[in-house]
């Protein structure tokens, strides 16, 4: 058997927010969307501080990518709302 | 009372609109068109949505005139529809409720229109003729669910319809439905084509076949596109009549509503028209604002949800490509 069978490709991201508030904004919302079966990619999706984390992995680059691009759209959504309406209105999030 | 703000992204249309207790205060829409020959595909949809859905936003909440703070429930499109869009839409209606900390809701798109056809026409208890470009059904209420009696066993009519445009090439703008119906009505000359009733169900994709086979060879024969459009109007219309009259009689109902897209066809209108007439039956239908996706739909009906109690976690606000009209308990009717 050929390594290449093992290898996993990996991709960290990391995302300042002027805010710890906002950053878990981006994260709650995030989180919600799950990777679809077929796209045998797993993200885990973190904050620390004002930071949002995520780390990608999966065997195949071209499933990394579409994960990753998908990730990186959603946000950008996510950023221009906040643009647009301003930072949370609250602390804590009542409605979970 | 409640005053909700709505999300709806499940095909080609874009749609923000704010209702307070069923009164529309804003309702903004944008549509992807495609050229002619082509029809929309999920990646292109939902990049359309992402370039357009803050500036609808921005447009449906300045035109509402309505503060943040008085905004009670944040609702958006769970399903059914094409995946990218939806979520594309739904991201952004979950970052406004965690941002104004507001309650969030997935509601049924086709909920979403039969909530809204009652609410505009006034229609009590009607037999619901939903046609649209994804999807096509007969349903009528029963005991807390809307049920469907008939649907389409492969491809919708709005679909049957939007690729037959395709074949002839006509213009996508303001939808290809709109110009086959212009056409239809300089058209005089019938072609006879398959018509596919079966039991409650109906088929419309051997028909779309014959057509995409058949049109060289027809417009050689002497027969206009204007023609052909008429009669495939003529045979498509007339099997969503018979199996919506058959529910009609089965139902002991006396009214027919007509939702959906494809619903703001005045010769669909007419023809339905004349078979309540002949049953004694009334007849309602609204027109392009609210019959053609839209926002203002999906808040209505996600009010009237809201004030009767219904909730979704956060955990579960996600999409799904698949959501049949009969999983949803109609809580909010008290008949």
């Amino acid at each position: 058997m050929s390594e290449e069978l093992f290898k996993i490709f990996i991709s960290e991201i990391q995302i300042p927010f002027e805010s710890k508030k906002c950053a878990e904004v981006a994260y709650d919302v995030l989180r919600v969307d799950k990777e679809p079966k077929r796209s045998e990619v797993s993200k885990q999706l973190g904050v620390r501080d004002n930071v949002l984390t995520a780390h990608f992995s999966g065997k195949l680059a071209r499933q990394l990518r579409v994960s990753v691009n998908g990730f990186f759209e959603k946000l950008d959504l996510v950023v221009g709302t906040i643009d647009l309406l301003g930072r949370p209105v609250s602390e804590k999030y009542d409605h979970y | 009372m409640v005053i909700a703000l709505g999300f709806e992204g499940s095909a080609n249309k874009l749609g923000i609109g704010v209702i307070k207790n069923g009164k529309v205060l804003s309702n903004c829409r944008r549509t992807y068109i495609t050229p002619p020959g082509e029809g929309f595909l999920p990646k292109e949809t939902a990049q359309h949505h992402r370039e357009n859905v803050l500036i609808v936003l921005k447009e449906a909440l300045e035109e509402s005139q309505v503060k943040p703070e008085d905004i009670d429930v944040i609702c958006y499109t769970k399903g059914p529809g094409m995946g990218a869009p939806l979520a594309t839409v739904a991201v952004v209606a979950r970052t406004v409720a965690r941002l104004w900390n507001k309650p969030i809701l997935g509601v049924n798109h086709c909920i979403g229109h039969i909530e809204m056809g009652r609410l505009i026409t006034g229609a009590n208890n009607p037999t619901v003729l939903y046609v649209s470009g994804g999807n096509t059904q007969v349903i009528a209420y029963a005991r807390k669910k809307y049920r469907i009696f008939g649907e389409t066993i492969d491809i919708a009519v709005g679909n049957c319809l939007d690729r037959f445009a395709r074949v002839i090439k006509i213009s996508n703008d303001p939808s290809p439905g709109y110009n086959i119906e212009q056409l239809a009505k300089k058209g005089s000359k019938l072609v006879q084509l398959p018509y596919c009733v079966k039991g409650m169900d109906v088929s419309f994709s051997g028909i779309l076949s014959f057509m995409e086979e058949k049109t060289e060879q027809l417009l050689k024969e002497g027969y206009t596109p204007e023609d052909l459009c008429f009669s495939l109007q003529e045979t498509i219309f007339a099997m969503l009549i018979e199996t919506t009259e058959r529910a009609l009689a089965h139902c002991n109902s006396n009214e027919v509503l007509i939702v959906g897209g494809v619903g703001c066809n005045l010769r669909l209108q007419e023809m339905m028209g004349i078979m309540c007439n002949e049953r004694n039956a009334r007849l309602f239908a609204t027109d392009e604002r609210f019959c053609i996706d839209n926002g203002i739909m999906i808040a209505h009906a996600g009010a009237e949800m809201f004030a009767a109690g219904v909730r979704t976690k956060w955990q579960d606000s996600f999409i799904t490509q698949r959501y049949r009209t009969d999983e949803v308990e109609t809580v909010w009717r008290t008949d």
